[in-house]
């Protein structure tokens, strides 16, 4: 709308001059007017204002209607699994911003115990690395590490992709979404990259108030925010609240248990270090840091206050103060947790789009 | 008789210059070939053998069980310098080859719609690179299902070589893996490992891709020139199983001089 307004008094002045080019300007008004229909396609990728550019390849694999519905319901279907027993949303939950809830390390088949906390699937478009250590660089491949990991869904792709084009349900689901042809690997990574790039958290209060629509914070939470801006943007960054880099932030001293970053990179100045995760619904997504070893914002704020540990590899921004990590009173760790509840998205844990469709 | 003499001249000027715009009219594109001979020194690999029956340098017998490797990013090259390049699409769907031991057809490299001309070099590259990963989702010879991909750190193995070897003491008794793979994802950050190898072979030859014509040039895969070259001499008795890009540098290292090329078919 902004941009309509803008063109509007340009083009009065113009007006003012020739009236040749008001005819144009007058064109292009009534083109922009058309572009704006009154409803968006709900299955068409938007980038947020406030967000960054999306890095998703969108020009190979635009989002459809049927693509997007053929990833949901592969996203909520246990055949993924090798026994049928586990979908991707068993440890992606809607209600807790598509997070797990209930395990420190998520649970694959036969209760197999992962080794890390499964990470929120939300805002995927606009990442550059996947997974706490970042292993996985494109959308397209990230269900693939769900699927075969042991800990996890312990299936074989070729297998997936065979069980798909058995079902009676699936092969047409397909064929809708990507023309004639059987189920193949490719499209099935397609349609829950498709269901996974529109799965955006951007509307939650403050997305509302940094947008100026009508959203009001606190005096606590405007306190909050100031001392969020102060003590934790250096990692926590952009709208997206992270920076995508891969820190260390002082949980121990040594990585015998999980090298992290390093365990891709192959390099010593990486151990100890894990994606800094965004911290949209971080209220619903507890447990905390990739092992879930803190139950509340609380114990995470006082992680940062009081128990961040030297080791070689320890970022740089905890070095700063007088001792270790961050200097916060509890006043303070008070309000910025009541600044981070306001990145809790109801409209996105509610959006009827990502919900269980086989659950009608 | 000077008659006759011109007659011949009169006739064979015709046919020459008939011959000549024959040629012009029909320069169409063909076909060739690369065909992936893989050998243990002089003799032709063979899988699975029930025997040892090769050697590497250090004295160490041993068998292979599975040999596959990526072909990628062909260009040839013509004896007036001219180059075609082999397309390659974003989603993998041409310009990617996997040669498979245990698949005979896999081990042709049938390149088509090379304009006609006389070939003499070819370049290949060992390997899927980061702007092919960087695409997304691939299919044909990249599909996933096909057991040639990392999960844990999302790219393609370039090379596997998985054998026996009585001495290899590793997490399996006495098998052996190499899978070879790693490509640089930042180039911000040097000591990030990049095993992609290009390789440029001369024939020696020409292979004349014309009317008549489907040229094969029969490159050989020395698997023993995989384990001892200018990446380093390997023995089975430790580091045999070896499934990331750091661990693998040595090996990668000997692959350039493990292809050669052994002679070309005009056909």
């Amino acid at each position: 709308m902004g941009v309509n307004v803008h063109i509007d008094s340009r083009y009065f002045l113009f007006y003012m001059k020739a009236i040749v080019l008001l005819v144009c300007a007058a064109m292009v008004l009534s083109c922009s007017s058309e572009s704006v229909s009154p409803e968006r396609n709900p299955y068409e990728f938007q980038t947020p204002e406030n967000f960054p550019e999306a890095l998703y390849t969108f020009q190979n694999n635009p989002v459809t209607k049927e693509g997007f519905e053929l990833g949901r319901a592969l996203f909520y279907d246990p055949l993924l699994s090798r026994d049928s027993s586990i979908a991707c949303a068993n440890c992606h939950q809607q209600a807790v911003g598509f997070s797990d809830p209930i395990h420190t390390l998520s649970i694959g088949v036969n209760d197999r115990e992962g080794i890390r906390n499964a990470p929120a699937v939300q805002n995927m478009a606009f990442q550059r690395h996947f997974f706490w250590d970042g292993g996985v660089k494109h959308l397209d491949f990230v269900p693939i590490n769900a699927i075969t990991s042991e800990k996890e869904m312990d299936e074989k792709v070729a297998q997936v992709v065979m069980k798909l084009n058995r079902s009676k349900m699936y092969p047409e689901k397909f064929v809708k979404a990507f023309g004639d042809g059987e189920p193949t690997s490719q499209t099935m990574l397609y349609a829950l990259s498709q269901f996974m790039n529109m799965m955006a958290s951007s509307n939650s209060r403050y997305d509302k108030y940094v947008r100026q629509e009508g959203e009001v914070l606190t005096a606590d939470e405007l306190q909050g925010l100031t001392l969020f801006n102060a003590n934790c943007k250096s990692c926590h960054a952009t709208d997206l609240f992270s920076d995508g880099s891969f820190r260390n932030n002082g949980l121990d001293a040594s990585f015998d248990k999980d090298e992290g970053r390093a365990h891709i990179t192959e390099l010593a100045e990486d151990l100890g270090k894990f994606k800094v995760p965004s911290l949209r619904n971080a209220d619903l997504t507890a447990p905390y840091m990739h092992d879930g070893r803190f139950r509340t914002l609380k114990e995470v704020l006082d992680h940062y206050a009081e128990t961040v540990k030297p080791s070689e590899t320890l970022d740089p921004e905890l070095k700063k103060g007088p001792s270790l990590g961050i200097q916060m009173t509890e006043d303070e760790k008070a309000k910025i947790i009541a600044f981070i509840k306001t990145l809790t998205d109801k409209t996105f844990i509610q959006d009827k789009r990502f919900s269980n469709p086989f659950l009608k | 008789m000077k008659k006759l003499f011109s007659i011949v001249t009169i006739f064979s000027l015709i046919l020459f210059s008939v011959s000549c715009s024959k040629d012009e009219v029909t320069p169409g594109p063909g076909t060739l070939t690369l065909h992936f001979d893989n050998v243990v020194g002089d003799a032709d690999l063979e899988l699975n053998t029930t025997n040892t029956p090769y050697t590497n340098s250090k004295g160490e017998v041993y068998k292979i069980t599975t040999l596959q490797y990526y072909v990628s990013s062909i260009t040839l090259k013509k004896s007036d310098g001219t180059v075609f390049t082999d397309e390659v699409k974003p989603d993998g769907s041409t310009g990617y080859y996997l040669i498979d031991e245990a698949d005979m057809e896999s081990q042709d490299v049938v390149l088509k719609n090379v304009p006609a001309g006389d070939y003499t070099e070819a370049t290949f590259t060992i390997g899927v690179d980061a702007n092919q990963v960087n695409q997304g989702a691939q299919t044909g010879p990249l599909d996933p299902a096909k057991k040639m991909f990392w999960s844990w750190n999302s790219g393609y193995i370039f090379m596997k070589v998985e054998g026996v070897s009585p001495v290899a003491t590793g997490m399996m008794g006495t098998a052996f893996q190499y899978h070879v793979g790693g490509y640089k994802e930042d180039a911000s950050n040097a000591s990030l490992v990049n095993n992609i190898k290009t390789i440029t072979l001369s024939f020696g030859d020409t292979a004349p891709v014309k009317a008549g014509h489907e040229p094969e040039v029969h490159l050989l895969y020395d698997i023993n020139k995989f384990f001892n070259g200018n990446g380093g001499e390997i023995s089975f008795t430790s580091n045999t199983m070896r499934h990331s890009p750091k661990s693998c540098v040595d090996v990668a290292g000997n692959i350039p001089a493990a292809f050669a090329v052994d002679h070309v078919h005009a056909n």
